[in-house]
C-alpha cells in the first residue's frame, strides 16, 4: 500500500466498508461486464510484453506499474466470481475476492498508477482492452464513494455547478464581453463578437472551463478564426464545458448527466454541430462515450474543433501564413483525442500548413506517448508525485526534438506540459492549435 | 482393448471434452451481453479486424513487438513447434503413415518449438517482472506444453513412445479449458475485439496522411 493514500482518510474508508457494500460493489462489476470484457478477462497470457508500454513502469520500473498487474487486478476478481479453478483453487489462476485488501490495491494501482491512456491495449500482443477494464474497475469503486475525494469533488462540482471549475455563469459571460473587446481590437472590426445563446446556428462550441479560466487568450484564438471563416456559431451562457471526469471517475450516472447537458442544449439552441473545444478527454467523453451512457443516439454530429479548422483550410475559408509561426513546433499527441478518439491526421494537416518547422516526436500519432495528465490525475493531487516522475518519459520525447513550441490541442495535457517543463527544464512554449492557427492566421477583409 | 486402443479413445474423448468446454466457455462469455452501441462509428470495424490478424500482426505495428524481437520470434517459433506436434498426433490418431521428409520438419519444428518455450520460460522464472505477473498456471501450462513438444520429438525417433505422446495429450486436453491455454480461443476473440474497437474509431487502420 503506498504512502500516498494511508495520509487520508481512505484507508480508513475502506476498512470501515460494510458487507452491503462489498456486496454492492461486486454486483456493481458484475453488471457492468459486457460479453468482450468477459473475453478479455479471460485472456491475458501473462507474456510481459505490454511493461514497457507503460509510461508509469517505464519512468518508475514499478512492479505496481505494470500493465499486466493492473488488468491481473481486476482479472483476478472476475476469475474469482464467473470461473470454475477461480472457485476451487484461486491460486493456481490467480483469482482473489474483492476485499479489502482488493481494494486498496485498486486504488493504488487503478486510480494511482494509470492515466487510462489505452497505450498498453494498442501494444497487447493479445489486444486485450486494460484501459477499459481498468475503468470498470473504478466503475466499481465509484458505486461504493471510492473515488478519491479530489477526482470526486471534480465530477461533484461539474455536477451541482454545470461545469468543473464552478465557474459562476456572470463571470463567464463578463469574460466572454471582455473577450469581444479583444477580439474587435485583434481584428479591427468592432462588429466582431463571441455570440452567446444564438439559436440555428451550425456550430454549438464547448470548450474547457480552464480556458475562460486562465488561458483566455486561447479561447480568443479560436474566435478569432471563426471570425475569419465567417463562421456561424454560438456558445452557451449555461453550458459550455466540454470536461466530463465521469469518464475518469468511473462514475457512468454522474457521466451522463454532465453529457446530457450538452446534447440538450444543442437541442435547446437548435445547432448542427456540436463542437468540442480542444479537450482530449473531452472528445473521447463527448463523441465517442456520451451516446452509450445516455443509451441513445445524437441525432447530430460531434466534431473536434480541429476537424473544423482543417475543414476550413481545404475549403480556402481562412489562409494561413506560416512564416508567422518561425520557431520549430512538436505536436503532443493526446491519448483521448488520438488513440481513443481517432482525431490523428488533422491536426498535422493544420499544422503544416501554419508553421514553417515542424517536427514530430518519436513515438507519436496513436504509439504517442501519454503526458501522465490524463485518466484524472491532474485532480488526484495524492498521486502527484507519480504523474510528474510519469511525465519523463514526455519530457525526453520533447527535448529529443529540439522544439521550442510544444502544441498540444488538450488543456490537461497542457496543465501536465506545464508542469513537466518546469521540473524537467524544457525551456519550451506550450500552445493550442487553435493559438497557432490564430498566430498565422491572415485576415482579410 | 490394448493400450494404445485405450489412450486413443482417451485422446478423442478429451479432445471432444475439450472442444464442450471451450464452447461453453465462450457462450458464458456471450451470456454477459452487450448493449447497442449509439456513437456514431468513424471508421471501419471490420477494417480494423482485418488489420487485427493482417498487418496488425507484423513486428513492426507493434511495440511490444519491435521492441522484444527475440520473445516475438520465440513465441513464434513456439506456437510452430505446437501446431507440428499437434499435426503428428492427429496422423498418429488416424494411422496415417507420413512420408519422411513431413517427420523430420516435424521433428525440427518441434525441436525448435521445445528450445523456445524453454526458453520464455526461463524468461519467466528468470525475470523479477515476469514473475510478478505469473501464476502457478503460467508454469503449468508451459511445462505441459514443453512435455508434449518433447515426446513429440521422441515419438518421432521411436514409434513406440507414441503412448506417451498420447499420454500428455490427454493431461494437456483436460487442462486447457481450465488453464491459460484457452487463450487458443480468447486469442481470436480478443483480436476481434480490438479490430473491431479502433477501427470503428478511426484509429486503425491508419488513417492516409494528405501530404
Ligand atoms: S492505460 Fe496507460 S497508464 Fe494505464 S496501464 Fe495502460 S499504458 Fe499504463
Ligand atoms: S501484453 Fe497483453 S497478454 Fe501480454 S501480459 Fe500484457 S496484457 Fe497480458
Amino acid at each position: 500500500m503506498s504512502e500516498d493514500i494511508r495520509k487520508d482518510s481512505y484507508e480508513e474508508r475502506i476498512s470501515s466498508l460494510t458487507s452491503a457494500e462489498f456486496a454492492k460493489a461486486l454486483q456493481t462489476f458484475c453488471d457492468k461486464i459486457e460479453f468482450g470484457d468477459a473475453a478479455q478477462l479471460n485472456s491475458c497470457v501473462h507474456c510481459g510484453l505490454c511493461a514497457d508500454t507503460c509510461h508509469y513502469y517505464l519512468a518508475s520500473s514499478e512492479l505496481e506499474a505494470l500493465p499486466a498487474y493492473k488488468l491481473n487486478l481486476v482479472s483476478a476478481v472476475f476469475k474469482n466470481q464467473h470461473t470454475r479453478l477461480g472457485k476451487i483453487a484461486p491460486a493456481l489462476t490467480g483469482a482473489e475476492a474483492l476485499d479489502a485488501d482488493m481494494i486498496s490495491r485498486w486504488v493504488d494501482s487503478l486510480y494511482g498508477r494509470c492515466s487510462l491512456c489505452g497505450r498498453c491495449a494498442l501494444n497487447c500482443t493479445l489486444g486485450i482492452n486494460i484501459s477499459r477494464l481498468i475503468r470498470l474497475a473504478r466503475t466499481t469503486l465509484a458505486s461504493v464513494d471510492l473515488v478519491p475525494s479530489e477526482l470526486q469533488s471534480t465530477v461533484s462540482t461539474a455536477v451541482d455547478k454545470g461545469n468543473n471549475m464552478g465557474i459562476p455563469r456572470q463571470e463567464w459571460l463578463d469574460t466572454l464581453q471582455w473577450l469581444d473587446e479583444e477580439l474587435q481590437q485583434e481584428v479591427s472590426d468592432p462588429s466582431a463578437h463571441l455570440p452567446i445563446d444564438q439559436s440555428h446556428t451550425r456550430l454549438f462550441y464547448t470548450v474547457n472551463p480552464r480556458e475562460p479560466k486562465f488561458f483566455p487568450l486561447s479561447l480568443l484564438a479560436t474566435a478569432k478564426i471563426f471570425y475569419a471563416a465567417g463562421e456561424s456559431w454560438t456558445f452557451s451562457s449555461d453550458y459550455y464545458d466540454v470536461t466530463n471526469y465521469g469518464l475518469f471517475s468511473g462514475d457512468d450516472q454522474a457521466s451522463g448527466v454532465i453529457s446530457a447537458r450538452l446534447r440538450d442544449s444543442m437541442h435547446k439552441l437548435h445547432a448542427n454541430t456540436l463542437v468540442l473545444g480542444e479537450c482530449g478527454h473531452g472528445y473521447n467523453a463527448n463523441r465517442w462515450e456520451a451516446p452509450e451512457w445516455l443509451a441513445g443516439a445524437y441525432g447530430f454530429e460531434a466534431k473536434s474543433i480541429l476537424e473544423i479548422i482543417a475543414d476550413y483550410i481545404r475549403q480556402g475559408r481562412i489562409k494561413l501564413d506560416p512564416s508567422r509561426n518561425q520557431k520549430r513546433v512538436t505536436l503532443h499527441d493526446p491519448c483521448n483525442l488520438v488513440r481513443l478518439g481517432g482525431i490523428i491526421e488533422e491536426q498535422r494537416f493544420i499544422l503544416k500548413r501554419a508553421v514553417s518547422d515542424f517536427v514530430e516526436m518519436y513515438p507519436n500519432r496513436e504509439q504517442n506517448f501519454c503526458c501522465g495528465g490524463g485518466g484524472g490525475q491532474l485532480s488526484m493531487t495524492r498521486f502527484a508525485k507519480r504523474r510528474i516522475e510519469a511525465g519523463r518519459i514526455k519530457a525526453d520525447q520533447i527535448r529529443a526534438t529540439g522544439a521550442k513550441i510544444v502544441v498540444a490541442p488538450c488543456h490537461n495535457c497542457i496543465d501536465q506540459l506545464m508542469e513537466l517543463n518546469k521540473e524537467y527544464k524544457l525551456g519550451v512554449e506550450i500552445k493550442t492549435v487553435s493559438e497557432m492557427v490564430a498566430d498565422a492566421l491572415i485576415i482579410e477583409r | 482393448m490394448s493400450l494404445v486402443l485405450l489412450l486413443r479413445l482417451g485422446v478423442v474423448l478429451s479432445a471432444i471434452y475439450c472442444l464442450i468446454a471451450l464452447t461453453i466457455l465462450v457462450a458464458r462469455t456471450f451470456s454477459f451481453g452487450r448493449p447497442p452501441r449509439y456513437s456514431k462509428a468513424q471508421g471501419s470495424a471490420a477494417k480494423g479486424i482485418v488489420y487485427a490478424f493482417g498487418q496488425g500482426m507484423l513486428p513492426w505495428e507493434k511495440e511490444s513487438a519491435f521492441k522484444h524481437l527475440p520473445t516475438f520470434f520465440a513465441g513464434i517459433l513456439y506456437h510452430a513447434g505446437i501446431f507440428a506436434a499437434v499435426f503428428f498426433l492427429i496422423t498418429t490418431l488416424l494411422l496415417i503413415r507420413l512420408p519422411d521428409i513431413a517427420i523430420l520438419i516435424i521433428r525440427l519444428l518441434a525441436v525448435i518449438g521445445l528450445l523456445s518455450g524453454i526458453g520464455l520460460l526461463a524468461k519467466r522464472f528468470a525475470l523479477p517482472y515476469m514473475r510478478f505477473i505469473s501464476c502457478i498456471d503460467d508454469y503449468i501450462a508451459n511445462i505441459l506444453v514443453g512435455l508434449l513438444l518433447l515426446v513429440t520429438i521422441l515419438a518421432t525417433y521411436y514409434y513406440v513412445l507414441q503412448f506417451a505422446m498420447m499420454a500428455v495429450a490427454i493431461t494437456l486436453l483436460l487442462y486447457i479449458p481450465v488453464g491459460k491455454i484457452r487463450h487458443c480461443v480468447f486469442f481470436f476473440y480478443s483480436r476481434i475485439l480490438f479490430g473491431a474497437f479502433f477501427g470503428r474509431r478511426g484509429t486503425l487502420p491508419h488513417p492516409s496522411t494528405e501530404d
